[in-house]
Order: structure tokens, then sequence, then C-alpha cells
């Protein structure tokens, strides 16, 4: 399979992929490829011209700010977030969550701007990022911006990206309260059929300080699912009657109906996943 | 027609610099151009491995890069794993020992992957290694065989380390 001929341009730094982009109509960032590629071969996408980002190595570094907030490069690979310690001590949940997406291979050449980017329903990333309350920096030749993960995720495939913009960096502010990310999926290197990210705080008597749950694989973006937060949050943990909140609080949703799963059996799994972890959870069970 | 890119890149030791259409895929290129060709396509998708290679010594599909994309590269393709004319390799070695290949598709890859896990890792669980291998595919042996083969290598390597 051969994508649709286009020009090939590699950026060595930021400003200078910014002007190609700007200079050329049509074009757009390739980053690890690992999603480009195939929509590449396919033709879904035909680009008259790819500016490669992989030359840049500012875009590879983790830095921590000076608030705290952890910023993640553009092009930190799947494999870099797992193995970077700044990342695991100040986020534990996204190098976790990195261990769950594709395979070894895919892990040392996709990377966390281009999953975020791609807005993959069932991507691994958006749901730990949304519940991180996580921002990226969106830059053209003229312009910065942050924006939460949360609003820049439009729909699939769809974010608030406009033409001559590049995401450079990811704004995480750490978390080290307990958690678990899981992903339900046939084969392991599949995308998920189902994914659920939580953070939960408990004081020292056993209420609810905190509580961050997302979702992904379930509707067409992922999302917070701020009904069963709220009902969890300032509750003493022993006294919360889970299965209570869980059904009402997901009757709603429409999950996606394609051929990994229907709408059915993904709610019906979804909400086997929020019991057991959020149990665990409120149990004080470290991960 | 689009403007051809000229690649310098680094293969099994020596060094080539070639022209390459920017669509062109790094498997192909690999395989057609440098006439490279014990790395195979099974999928062209990203899923099976058999197109797998070692880029500064960490495996990657080279059926989701783009030739272009690896200038300066320093890749392994299976080509790379003898350490001379007629020897095998450890892992070469252990997958004929453990009749971990059939038909035989998916062996480079395997061997690659192989490569670089035995050392890259502490001692691994069979569990550990069909976790590690699940981006590759073999329509054959039913993987029971490729993971004694793996097994078998890490020993054979810890063993030219003691
Ligand atoms: C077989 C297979 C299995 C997979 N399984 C999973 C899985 O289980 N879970 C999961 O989450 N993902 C999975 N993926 C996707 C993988 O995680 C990709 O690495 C990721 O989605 C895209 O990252 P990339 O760096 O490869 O981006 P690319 O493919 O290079 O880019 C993706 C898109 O984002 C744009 N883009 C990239 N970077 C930027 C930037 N900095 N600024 C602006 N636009 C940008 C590109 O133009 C393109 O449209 C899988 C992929 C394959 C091939
Ligand atoms: S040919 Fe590259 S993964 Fe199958
Ligand atoms: S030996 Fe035939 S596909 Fe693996």
């Amino acid at each position: 399979m051969y994508p649709k001929s286009f020009e090939y341009l590699r950026a060595k730094s930021v400003d200078q992929a910014l002007q190609y982009l700007k200079d050329n109509e049509g074009s757009r960032v390739i980053a690890g490829g690992q999603s480009l590629l195939p929509m590449l071969k396919s033709r879904l996408y035909q680009p008259t011209v790819l500016v490669d980002i992989n030359f840049i190595p500012e875009l590879r570094e983790v830095k921590l700010g000076s608030n705290g907030d952890l910023r993640i490069g553009a092009m930190v690979t799947h494999y870099d977030v797992i193995e970077n310690s700044t990342i695991r001590e100040n986020a534990p949940i996204l190098s976790s969550t990195a261990e769950n997406i594709a395979d070894v291979q895919i892990r040392n050449r996709g990377t966390i701007g281009g999953s975020i980017c791609e807005a993959d329903p069932s991507a691994d990333y958006l749901p730990t990022l949304m519940a991180l309350d996580a921002r990226v920096v969106l830059k053209t030749t003229e312009s910065s911006r942050e924006v939460k993960v949360e609003d820049f995720i439009q729909g699939p495939f769809e974010t608030l990206a406009e033409d001559g913009e590049m995401l450079v960096e990811v704004i995480v502010p750490p978390s080290k309260a307990n958690y678990r990310v899981e992903k339900y999926a046939r084969r392991k290197a599949d995308f998920a059929i189902a994914s659920v990210a939580a953070i939960v705080s408990l004081s020292k008597d056993g209420k609810v300080v905190d509580a961050r749950i997302a979702t992904g694989a379930q509707q067409d973006k992922p999302h917070r699912l701020r009904e069963i937060e709220s009902a969890l949050k300032g509750k003493a943990s022993k006294s919360v009657n889970l299965e209570a909140i869980i059904g009402p609080a997901t009757e709603e949703l429409e999950p996606l109906d394609d051929l990994h799963g229907g709408p059915e059996y993904r709610k019906h799994v979804l909400r086997g996943m929020l019991s057991r972890m959020l149990g665990d959870l409120l149990s004080g069970k470290e991960a | 027609m689009t403007r051809m890119v000229t690649v310098n890149l680094k293969i099994n030791g020596k060094q080539y610099s070639e022209e390459a259409e920017p669509r062109l895929l790094l498997v192909h290129f690999i395989r057609d151009a440098l006439k490279l060709k014990g790395t195979h396509i099974g999928c062209d998708t990203g899923h099976c491995g058999a197109c797998t290679i070692l880029w500064d010594g960490k495996p990657v599909k080279s059926c989701q890069i783009l030739a272009v994309q690896a200038e300066g590269a320093n890749i392994m393709t299976v080509e790379g794993l003898e350490p001379e004319d007629g020897k095998l390799s450890i892992e070469q070695e252990s997958f004929r020992e453990n009749f971990a290949q059939q038909c035989g598709y998916c062996t480079p890859g395997f061997l690659m992957m192989t490569r670089y896990l035995i050392r890259n890792n502490e001692e691994m669980t069979r569990e550990e290694i069909r976790e590690k291998l699940h981006g590759n595919y073999c329509m054959c042996t039913g993987y029971q065989q490729i993971v004694d083969a793996v097994q078998d290598a890490q020993r054979k390597y810890f063993a030219t380390k003691k």
C-alpha cells in the first residue's frame, strides 16, 4: 500500500516547523507516524507536504515547571513515558497508562503528542489526561495558547487544532494519589472496548477528598464521569453504595457500535470495571 | 514528480546513501533499494511484526516509518545478526534447536525482538515473554516453541556474560 505522493520537509526547530506549516497549504505534521502511516496508506489523508518533527530535540524533553507541573514535550514516546523517572514520580498513572498502549515496537515510535492530536475515541492516554486535568500548549508562528485536553478533543479524530497549529507540550499537574487505570480489549495490542482512569484520594479518617474519573472507548470522545465523582466526594468511603451510583450515572451513555463491540456490551464492561476499580480505591488498596 | 530525498543511514554497520521518494516505506527501501530481503512484510498495517528492525537498538516496525525519516539512523536487520559468515547467532541457534519456526515468514521479526529482549531484561518468565511479543504474529507455531526459544536464547546469552 502506497500513500499518495507528497513533499517531505524535515524541521530542525519548532520555529522552522511552524514556518513550514504556515507556508504550505495542505501540510500536516508527522510525529511517530504510527497512526498517520495507516491513514496515508489508505489515502484517508492526502497531505501535499509532510513536516517531520522527529529531528527537534526540544520536543523530546521532560521538565518540571517552577510550580511543580510536569511539562512533557510532544515527541516524548510511549516508551519514554513508561521509563522516565520524572513522569513516574509525579504522575505514575500516566506511566501505567502508556504500558497499556499497543506493543513494544509501536511504543518505541509513537508519541504522546501524536496520540492526543489523533483524538481516537479509544486512545489510552485521553481518559488519563482528562482525569489529571492536563493541558496542551498549541503554537503557530504568531500565537501560543493553552487548552485543557478535555476541551481540545472535539470528537472522533477531531481536535481544536487549527491549520498551522502544532502541539508542542503537554502540561500535567502532578498527582501522587492512589489510582487505577485499565483497558479492556480482546487482544492486548488492540484499541480498548472500554477504558477507565480513576484517581481517588482518601483522608486519614476514610473520607473521599477527591475523585477524578474518566472513561474512553464509550462515546465519540473520552470524557469525565462527573456524576460519579460528585456522588463520591465528601462521603465516608466505607458507606458508599457503588452499584446505586454507577447504574444511574451510566444510564444515559450511548456507547460506540463497531466491530470491536456493541453499545450494550461496552456499557456492561464499563460498569463492571468501574465497580471493581472504584471498590478497590475506596477500600484504600494501593495499586 | 515529487522531489527525491537523499537518505544517509547505517545498516548492519555499513553506511548507505540512497535517494528515496518521500512516500517510500522504510521496509520497501530496505528490501528493494538496498536489496536486504530478510526483513519481511506481512500485514503492512503495523500489526504483525514481520517487518521489525532495530533502530538505535530498539525494535520498531519498518512498515510504519518512511524511508526519508531514517536519516542518520543506525539500523540492524536480521542479516546483521550473524556474528560471522556461516555461523548462527545465539538467537538463530535457539530458534533452530527449539523448532521455533515452520514456514519462517514471521521469523525475522521474532529474531529481532529476541535480540532486543534478551539483552534488555532480567530473566523473563514465559508470561512476560508472551506479553512482550504480542506485537508479533505467527500463523504456524502456536507460539509455544517461540517462547521456548526466547527463554533458551536468554539463558545462552547470560552464560556468555558469566
Ligand atoms: C497496530 C497498532 C496498535 C495500536 N494500539 C493502540 C492502543 O492500544 N492504544 C492507543 O492509545 N493507541 C494505539 N495505537 C496508536 C499509537 O498509540 C500511536 O502512536 C498514536 O496514536 C499516534 O502517535 P504518533 O506519534 O505515531 O502520531 P502520528 O501518527 O505521527 O500523528 C497522528 C496525527 O496527529 C497529528 N500530529 C501528530 N503530532 C502532532 C503535533 N505535535 N502537533 C499537531 N499535530 C500532530 C498528525 O498530523 C496525525 O494526523 C496503535 C497503533 C497501531 C499501528
Ligand atoms: S508488515 Fe509491518 S507490522 Fe506487519
Ligand atoms: S512460522 Fe509461519 S508464520 Fe510463524
